[in-house]
């Protein structure tokens, strides 16, 4: 069968309503002809059956006069007759209402009035009766034609034609506008929805009038939910390991060339943890390859476990595993995942009664310094995997050498830093701080020191901003200021009782939320007067109102503040003026300095600021008496340096004291 | 919303059509009323009977009373009535002058209703030197005139012919200075005698003198209407029927088509009439030699 467009098809329903309505209305505009033609016969009829009437009774008195009168007036008054001549037996006119034309009117054919239901009463132009009179029993015929005036019926007619045409074409326009709307409606615009779900297969349409679009739409929805589920199903297959459900290979190196595109964009990194467990090949041989699959899908449980939701777990091949994490701001990160994987997988495995000590080799990449691509960075953490094993399995590597090492290093530290506070590897030493008019010990800064007992004693600029880096600081912190108070009490009921001890504060630990509370906890029994706040201005670069508010609140304690470093930052003297510090501690590099006159007049000039602030002024790094004498010279309030004495342990500090 | 099936569609467009086709069928068959003219005549008491009782409208026929049966045929005769009432005077007349004209049902046979008054005896008659005769000239008054002449052998010669329809003679009174005769014929004859004048003879005591009415029509509503017609002749048989077995109450219905005569007189003219609306063969083959076309007559 032929396909039919549906403009194709709405013409043809067009034409067939357009014959339909023809029809329809040529049949009333032939019921309207049929009943004005009722209406002029029988309007003809009267007229004619009159006249006979009065001809009959007038005929028969001679009254001509009368006869002419009527004839006349039947003339004038009726709009269908145009004239009516009365004739003798032999068709001589006797009289005419229309005198000037009858001869031309006597041409026309007559036809007797009772054939008028059988004639076209638009066409037929003459009608003719005959009147019979009686004179005696003798009788007399006459004949009466009857003419019509055609103009007039004409005219009637007319009026119905364009009276039904207008109906007509107003009719149908409106059954024509309906039609548009009922197909655009019903056909047209679901088929178009229906033809963009198929397309798209995303926005469903609505319920659909017509049911058997309905039923299309219907299908459409669950062939499409079936597609998905399928689709769904394929790339599951296509994208994840058959045995662990993580991503597999192919799915790996997708979400890594797509991660390099984004690096490329946003210049972001990421890592590429490759890890390679050690000696499986043992765990098939002994325990058999099913065993060794539990134990793969116990890894892969393990490894999902680790890292966050949007990091990458596949399994690369066999006894491979690669773990992708994306959107790494430094090195510790990864780090971390490493070590947590290292541990966690030295935890032993127990399945099905076994237990089973698994290990794991593994090599980092760190795109874009390691690799421009996929491949690349694959090759080269399997590369950097294998110098793991060979440094002794069980342990990663870094694909850079330098980074290794330094990564490698932090990690030390960081395991020294874990070990110290939990061994009391970390203890404080006391710095004098002399008050240089009377040349006697006012106070004192506390120094933290790691103590390790292999490495020996380990510098704060080792480890501070490694313990900063992944906020190991809060508790170091925390044992700071627990020490100095328990110091402070020690020291409570000594000599050293007037002694303030100063602590140094990381901006960290400023922004944690039981920095105060625990402060005022370790409080407890102390004068708070005795303790001293040390902040540099590096601390307030960020969150400045926040940290505005713990100042404010150390201060509602009972505890000074000092500024260390003056100097060396913005030393904006907004701090001076916003934050409550007691003292301003002038920075080590302007005594280092001190030969030049500039760094002599700076030294003047922050020194006559504070005193104008009515604060205390320190100057740290104080190692010759040179520069005792220029402090002194310029009225400067306290020194701390090597000149009076290094960091030293309490009891040494207790002895300088004496 | 609920889908609309192609089946609910096609059944719409069914409906649709149906609609559009019945009332394309009503237009078309539009039926017109018949127009039944007739007069005051006795014998048509069975018109007025059934148009009293809502018969002949049921059957969409419209019945016209005219003064004579003259008139009644002019009404026929310029296509105004499509079924005239009359004799056979009528009916070869109309035939003569329209040629569409078929009788199609008997309802009576004169037997006395058409009669001669006078205001003179035969006598007298014979003696008087002019006879003014009163008739409708186009009527079977003229028959039953010259039947009454020529039997009576009344010279035509001093007879003096005055046509007028019956309602204008039933207002002449006997004079005895003038010899008058007048062809009339029942209701009429009823008001002439309390005029004086008195019958001198009537179709009930001339055998060779056939009066019949009967109801004519034209071709196309024997063809077109037949079971309108069928329907007619029932309903006239009926009506015939109920006048027969109760002439009173027939009367109470239909005495203001008889110039509103007396029961009495209405009793006297139903015998001055037979009933001839189921017709015997020979009454048939009597008429047929008169020239009585037979072929729709309904029996």
């Amino acid at each position: 069968m032929k396909t039919l467009s549906i403009k194709l098809f709405t013409i043809f329903v067009m034409i067939i309503l357009f014959m339909s309505e023809g029809t329809m209305f040529y049949s009333f505009y032939l019921k309207s002809k049929e009943n004005i033609s009722d209406l002029l016969i029988d309007s003809i009829e009267t007229n004619i059956l009159n006249i006979k009437f009065f001809l009959k009774d007038h005929l028969e008195k001679n009254n001509i006069d009368n006869i002419a009168t009527y004839l006349n007036t039947s003339s004038a008054l009726s709009k269908t007759i145009l004239a009516i001549n009365l004739l003798d037996n032999s068709n001589k006119l006797l009289y005419s209402t229309d005198k000037s034309r009858y001869k031309k009117k006597s041409t026309v054919k007559c036809i007797r009035i009772s054939e008028i239901q059988n004639k076209d009463i638009f066409k037929q132009k003459c009608y003719s009766v005959s009147v019979g009179t009686y004179s005696g029993l003798k009788r007399y015929s006459y004949n009466v034609n009857i003419y019509i005036n055609h103009v007039y019926i004409s005219s009637l007619l007319s009026d119905q034609i364009k009276k039904y045409s207008i109906y007509f074409i107003l009719f149908f326009t409106v059954l024509m506008f309906l039609l548009w709307y009922i197909l655009r409606y019903t056909i047209v615009s679901p088929l178009e929805k229906l033809r963009q779900f198929a397309y798209y297969s995303t926005k469903m349409p609505g319920k659909l009038l017509i049911r058997e679009l309905e039923s299309i739409r219907y299908s459409l929805d669950l062939t499409f939910d079936r597609m998905k589920k399928e689709q769904d199903e394929l790339y599951k297959l296509s994208t994840q390991d058959s045995l662990s459900g993580l991503a597999n290979r192919l799915s790996l190196l997708e979400k890594i060339n797509w991660l390099i595109s984004k690096g490329d964009r946003s210049k972001s990194e990421f890592a590429i943890i490759f890890l390679d467990l050690d000696n499986f090949k043992n765990i098939n041989d002994s325990l058999g390859h099913e065993f060794g699959d539990e134990v793969l899908k116990i890894i892969s449980s393990e490894l999902l476990d680790i890292v966050r939701e949007n990091d990458v777990v596949s399994r690369f091949g066999g006894d491979e595993f690669v773990v992708v994490l994306p959107d790494i701001e430094d090195e510790t990160r990864v780090l971390n995942v490493a070590q947590r994987i290292k541990e966690r997988l030295s935890v032993p495995i127990e399945h099905e009664h076994y237990k089973y000590s698994v290990t794991a080799s593994i090599g980092i990449t760190i795109y874009p310094r390691d690799g421009k691509d996929a491949t690349t960075l694959l090759k080269n953490a399997d590369m950097a995997m294998y110098r793991a094993k060979e440094l002794g399995k069980n342990n990663y590597h870094f694909f850079t050498e330098e980074l290794n090492r330094i990564l490698q290093e932090k990690m030390h530290i960081q395991k020294m830093m874990e070990d110290g506070l939990e061994k009391h590897h970390f203890k404080l030493f006391y710095q004098p701080k002399v008050d240089i008019k009377t040349g006697k010990i006012t106070g004192c800064e506390a120094l933290i020191r790691l103590i390790d007992p292999k490495e020996g004693l380990i510098p704060p600029d080792k480890f501070i901003h490694i313990a900063e880096a992944n906020n190991f600081i809060i508790p170091i912190g925390k044992w700071v200021i627990k020490e100095a108070i328990s110091q402070i009490k020690i020291w409570s009921n000594t000599k050293l009782k007037d002694l303030k001890i100063s602590i140094n504060v990381s901006g960290i630990q400023f922004l944690d939320p039981s920095f105060i509370k625990d402060l005022e906890s370790e409080l407890l029994g102390v004068d708070p007067s005795k303790l001293d706040i040390e902040l540099t201005e590096s601390v307030l670069m960020s969150k400045y109102d926040e940290k505005l508010e713990t100042i404010k609140k150390i201060k509602k304690l009972g505890l000074s503040l000092s500024l260390d470093d003056f100097g060396t930052g913005y030393s904006s003297l907004s701090y001076l003026k916003n934050i409550p510090f007691d003292t301003i501690k002038i920075d080590k590099s302007f005594m280092d300095d001190l030969e030049s006159k500039k760094s002599k007049r700076f030294i003047a000039m922050i020194v006559s600021i504070v005193k104008d602030l009515n604060l205390e002024v320190v100057a740290e790094g104080v190692e010759t008496k040179d520069q005792l004498e220029y402090l002194r010279k310029i009225n400067c309030d306290v020194y701390q340096g090597y000149f009076c004495s290094k960091p030293v342990k309490a009891q040494e500090f207790e002895k300088l004291f004496v | 919303m609920y889908p609309i099936s192609g089946g609910t569609m096609k059944k719409f467009i069914i409906l649709a059509l149906t609609v559009f086709l019945f009332y394309g069928c009503t237009l078309d068959n539009k039926h017109k009323n018949i127009t039944l003219v007739t007069n005051s005549w006795i014998g048509y008491s069975p018109l007025f009977y059934a148009n009293e009782k809502g018969d002949l409208k049921k059957l969409g026929i419209k019945l016209i009373v005219s003064g004579s049966l003259g008139e009644a045929s002019d009404i026929y005769s310029v296509g105004k009535a499509d079924m005239v009432s009359g004799t056979q005077h009528e009916y070869f007349w109309l035939k003569e002058t329209t040629k569409d004209i078929y009788p199609f049902m008997l309802l009576d046979k004169s037997y006395g209703g058409d009669m001669i008054l006078s205001n003179k005896n035969i006598r007298e008659l014979k003696n008087s030197k002019k006879i003014y005769a009163y008739l409708e000239v186009n009527s079977v008054n003229n028959e039953i005139l010259h039947y009454f002449l020529k039997k009576f052998s009344i010279k035509m010669n001093k007879i003096t012919f005055i046509n007028k329809n019956q309602i204008k003679i039933q207002e002449l009174r006997a004079n005895p200075q003038k010899p008058v005769i007048i062809a009339t014929y029942n209701p009429y004859d009823i008001v002439l005698k309390k005029h004086g004048f008195k019958v001198l003879a009537s179709t009930r005591d001339s055998s060779g003198l056939v009066v019949v009415d009967g109801l004519f029509a034209k071709i196309k509503i024997l063809k077109s209407d037949k079971k309108i017609v069928l329907e007619l002749k029932k309903v006239l048989d009926s009506s015939i029927d109920a006048i027969r077995k109760n002439p009173k109450k027939s009367y109470k219905l239909i005495s203001g088509y008889l110039e509103n005569i007396s029961y009495k007189d209405f009793l006297n003219s139903l015998k001055k009439i037979k009933w001839i609306n189921k017709p015997p063969k020979k009454l048939l083959s009597k008429l047929k030699k008169m020239g009585y076309s037979e072929r729709y007559i309904i029996r």
